[in-house]
This record gives structure tokens, sequence and C-alpha cells, in this order.
């Protein structure tokens, strides 16, 4: 009977919906790699902060912290935690400190994140399609692919909590089977998640399911392990208080004390949702079955923990990548309630005709899903005449028109960038290309023209060309805003003219620093770098005396 | 082992003080807005999925959470 019913054309459906599902995910991944790769060729910051990461890395490679004062010169310090920059300096000792470091670190522990997703699914169901589909999901995710391959640390934490969480899960299965504790494991757990909140502060949403997860299980137990990971996270902040002489507290506490945008943060909820809505109905509702008729697993917490957790998207300075965690918890969930209805199937006693008819639709159906979640979440780069072929092949636009963006010119007319995206009119994704490339050398070479370091908001055009950085206007303002920061050496440096070039993308200081930047610089020269506008400012008196 | 009696009556108890704290938030002087603002608005929401889940476990027992 089964054969029969194998043999006809009919059987075929699910596999070429679940065949057109990979394919389309595996097209996001190739996509991806074109990214990534292009990034790895660019040596400017594509990502307004990325070269203030490297100039940490660059710091510990010396031996020394970037947690230090803003108030003398360089006027220069960090507000991130310090494994992510520990982890690339061997390759700054062995390569110099290139932008590709970073960004290699940070998209292979994206692939990394993706393998753990696949391998917490394949472990319920040992179906490879699915826990392919799932991993490639996670990287398929407009967010994930923004931000993946920066020299940003967001996506090294997203790591760390993933192997975490799935670690957990599978030491507390393993346990419960074996009827014994796995306190090694637990331990790896802990160290990964000291790490991960060692990386970003963010992390803490992760620690608190974790243990949430451990308390449901075995509530003693869960207090025994969270009093000396209490300890051990504060003995290092304590250390790293006392090493630095109090900065680091001002550097990644005080520092990031920003104001709540309840906008911005409905606004990223809704787009989440909107992007990724076949991931979160289905984790929702794995949710609310392990609520009501079975147990909650640590997928299932991490999950709520870490949605609930990207309201803080909604802070200054903050944003997408902060619901990456939930996403990768999402991937998990689909995965494994998905593997958990077909094994549900397959233990059924249905007649066997009846049954594969049923499996059939229910693949039919999960295959679906994905193809509706990767048409979600489309974006792709469009610079090629193949990518742009591919484009309108699935009835997708080829460009999007969208304004330069400026903070320090007038304003420009939209042009058409070879990139589209769900998320609208956005900047990051597309891949930088050599007139990118050309910009940012001349912007270099007009810093070089003069003696100084140039007091610039980004980093990548005095480490080109060799100077000092100056400054970390983000924090600047931070600290500005928070009281904490004597901003009268730089105000004096800057009144007397004393850095021969200015370079702002987003003017990002403190108004006061903005003012005498005002009165004592005039802008020169504009450049246009990865849709951003440069403004390249130089002293009034120097341009006063040129003929 | 928490029960998901256990499990509902803590969500309950952690809902209602949520609940009882941001409808006191006016009365310290505290929020931009008179009255309820739109933030309160979104937790108190948040509180009543919390406690109306929590209720709902309850009648649930001795199962394991």
């Amino acid at each position: 009977m089964i054969a029969t019913i194998r043999s006809r054309p009919l059987y075929l459906i699910p596999a070429v919906i679940i065949g057109l599902a990979l394919l389309a995910f595996i097209g996001y991944f190739v996509v991806y790699n074109i990214y990534a790769f292009a990034l790895f060729r660019f040596p400017f910051d594509y990502d307004q902060g990325e070269g203030f990461e490297l100039v940490d890395t660059i710091l510990f490679s010396r031996g020394e912290w970037p947690y230090r004062s803003n108030d003398s010169y360089p006027f220069y310090s960090s507000n991130y935690p310090p494994v992510f920059h520990i982890v690339i300096v061997p390759l700054v000792w062995l390569f110099g400190p290139h932008y590709w470091t970073g960004r290699l670190v940070s998209y292979v522990g994206t692939l990394i994140t993706a393998v753990a997703i696949g391998y917490a699914v394949q472990r319920v169901g040992r179906r490879w399609w699915l826990s392919l589909l799932t991993g490639l999901a996670f990287l398929a995710s407009n967010y994930v692919y923004h931000v993946g391959p920066l020299f940003r640390q967001h996506m090294f934490m997203v790591m760390l909590e993933t192997v975490a969480i799935v670690l957990l899960a599978v030491t507390f299965d393993k346990e419960e089977a074996d009827g014994r504790h796995y306190n090694k494991r637990i331990l790896v757990v802990m160290v990964l998640l000291l790490l991960a909140g060692y990386t970003k502060q963010l992390a803490y949403a992760t620690v608190i399911a974790t243990f949430g997860f451990m308390f449901l299980r075995d509530w003693k137990r869960a207090l025994k392990w969270a009093i000396p990971f209490g300890l051990a996270t504060g003995a290092v902040f304590l250390l790293l208080n006392i090493a630095t002489d109090g900065e680091w507290f001002v550097a990644t506490v005080t520092a990031n004390v920003n104001e709540f945008i309840e906008g911005q943060a409905i606004g990223l909820y809704k787009q989440w949702f909107s992007l990724h809505t076949v991931l979160i109905v289905v984790a929702v509702l794995t949710v609310v079955y392990e609520l009501y008729f079975s147990r909650l697993s640590a997928y299932a917490i991490w999950f709520v923990v870490a949605a609930v957790n990207g309201a803080t998207a909604g802070k200054w300075g903050a944003g997408e990548s902060y619901f990456a965690t939930a996403i990768a918890a999402s991937c998990i969930l689909t995965g494994v309630a998905f593997n958990l209805v077909l094994n549900k199937i397959t233990g059924s006693d249905l007649a066997p005709r009846r049954k594969l008819w049923v499996h059939m639709i229910v693949l039919s159906l999960i295959g679906g899903l994905f193809l509706v979640q990767a048409d979600k979440v489309f974006h792709m780069p469009t610079h090629s005449p193949l990518l742009r072929s591919i484009a309108v092949a699935l009835g997708k636009p080829t460009e999007q028109w969208v304004p330069p963006q400026t903070s320090c010119s007038a304003d420009l007319p939209p042009e058409s960038i070879p990139y589209v995206d769900n998320v609208a009119a956005g900047l990051l994704g597309r891949p930088p290309n050599s007139a990118d490339i050309a910009a940012g050398k001349r912007i270099a070479h007009l810093v070089a023209e003069g003696n100084t370091p140039a007091f610039s908001e980004e980093a990548g055009f005095n480490l080109f060309i060799g100077r000092d950085v100056v400054t970390n206007p983000t924090q600047l303002l931070n600290l500005y805003k928070n009281d904490r920061v004597d901003l009268t050496d730089m105000l004096a440096m800057l009144d007397a003219q004393a850095f021969d070039t200015i370079v702002f993308r987003a003017q990002f200081y403190p108004p006061p620093v903005l003012d005498v930047i005002g009165q004592r610089y005039v802008t020169t020269d504009l450049e246009q770098m990865n849709g951003f506008v440069y403004c390249i400012l130089r002293p009034r008196n120097l341009v006063a005396t040129v003929p | 082992m928490i029960t998901k009696r256990q499990l509902g009556l803590g969500l309950l108890i952690i809902a209602i003080t949520g609940i009882v704290a941001l409808l006191t938030v006016d009365l310290v002087g505290a929020g931009a807005f008179q009255g309820i603002g739109p933030a309160q608005r979104l937790g108190l929401l948040a509180c009543g999925i919390v406690a109306l889940t929590g209720a709902t476990l309850i009648p649930l027992g001795d199962k394991p959470a």
C-alpha cells in the first residue's frame, strides 16, 4: 500500500515544498556570505562604532585597558566588556589591527549559533532537513544578516548564550534519563554565561532564563549554583573596577544609562513580529503547549525572557540586534515543535495509509510555513546581473531609493541603492563596494594632509594612516548626559584649533563640543561612503589664510 | 521540583505586585504623563496576561511545571 502511494506524483509535493524552502534559505546563506566577504575587504567603519571596538582590541593587545578617563587626551573610553575583544587579540598580534579580524570572529560566531540551533533541533527528531532549515532561518533573519559580520560584540554574546542554553537542556535531559547529576557540564554552562555577560551586559536575560529553568526543575540546586555564580560575577566586576581605578564602572554602567524611547521599542517589536511571524507564532504556541500540557523547557523560558528583554531595544543607542537572542530561541522552539508533531504522527496508531497521508500533509504545511517565513525576511543585494535577475524572477524590486543620511550638509535627493530589504529604507545590509573604499581612502588622505590626528566620529581614518584615535563620541555623549565627564581640556584644544581635521558623520558629540567646533572650524569637503555623508572640517583661521 | 500550582501562584503574586506598583507610580510623582501613561498601559496589559496565565495554572495542581 505504502509503496503504491510513494510511487504517486502526489507524494512528491512535500518533497518539492521542503526542497524549495531549503533552496530559499540556502540562497539567504549565499547572500549572507556575499555581504560578509564584502565587509571583510572593507577597511573602514561600516557601522558607526566598529572602529572603537577595534581600538579596544588594539589596547588589549598592548596590555592596556580601554576603560579610562574621558577628561584628558585622547578622550577615549569604551563602554563594552572585554571578552569579545580579548578573543580577537591573537588575530591582531598575527595580522595587525584590521577590521576583518573582528568581523570574521563575529561571523564565525553566527555560524556556531546556527549549528547549535540545528543540533538542538536534530536531537529531538533526527530530521536533517528540519535541523538545517532552523539553523539557516536564524542566519536568514534580517537582524542577524545586518549585524552578523560586523565588528560588534553582540552576535558573539548570542553565540555564547545559545551554546549555554543548548548545553543546559542537553544536560538536564541526560540527568533525568540517567538519574544522576552532571555538575561538570553545568559548570561549563555557568562559565559560558559568565563569558556571555562579560561580552555584553545584555546576556543577563539568558542568565535569568537559565536559573529560572533550573529553579523549576530543582529549586535547591538552582540556589546552590546561583550563589557561586553571583559571587564569581561580582568578583570579576570588582577586580576590573580596582584594576581600572573605578573607570570600569563609569564606562560600562554609568555610560549605559540612556533614556528609553517608547516609540522606538514599540516600533521594533512590531517590526520583529512582522519579519519573523512564523517563527514567533510557532514559538508562542509551543510555550503555551508546554505551559499547560507538558513541562516548560529551557528553550521556552529562554524565548519568553529574551522576548520581554527585547523592550530594552528602546534605549537610545540600542536597536534591532537586541532581538537576536529571541530569534535564536524561536528558531529552536519552531524546530522542536515541528519535530514533536512529526514524531507524534510517526508514533500514532493510525492506519498506515491514513498515517502516510497525514504525514504528507503536515510535511507540506511545514515546508509551506518555512517558505512564508523566507518571504517575510526577504533581503538581497542586487549589484550583479545574476542577483538582479533572481530578484526580478521572485517578483521583488531590484533597488531601493534612499537619500544619503547627513547631519552636516544640505539634504540630498534619494539615490538608487542596489539592495532590497523588507526592513524599510535601512542602510545596513548593502555590501560595501570599491566606491565606498575609495571614498574612505579620500577621507583618510584629507586627514593625512594635516599633521595631527583627526577629531573624528569614526576611528577608521586615523587607524588607516597610523595616527591616534581621538574620542569615542557616543560614550562622551552618554557620560555628558549623566554629568560624568569634564570637557574642559577637550573644549580648550578645539578652541585653540589643535586638531587639523574634524570628521563628522552623525554629530553624536555633546552639544558644547559641537558648539565650539561650529565656532572654530568650517566645512571644506563632503564625501559619501556607505550611504552616509561625511563632513570634513578644517580650522577657520587656516582656511581663511588659503588664497 | 516546582508544580504548576506553585508556578501559577508565583506568577499571580508577581503580576499583582506589578499592577500595584504601576498604579502607585503616579502617587509618588514619577512618570511624564498625567493619569495612566502609554508605558503604564503596556505594563498593565503585560501584568494582566501574567495574572491570567498564573490563575489558569493553579487548577493544574501538582503536575511538574
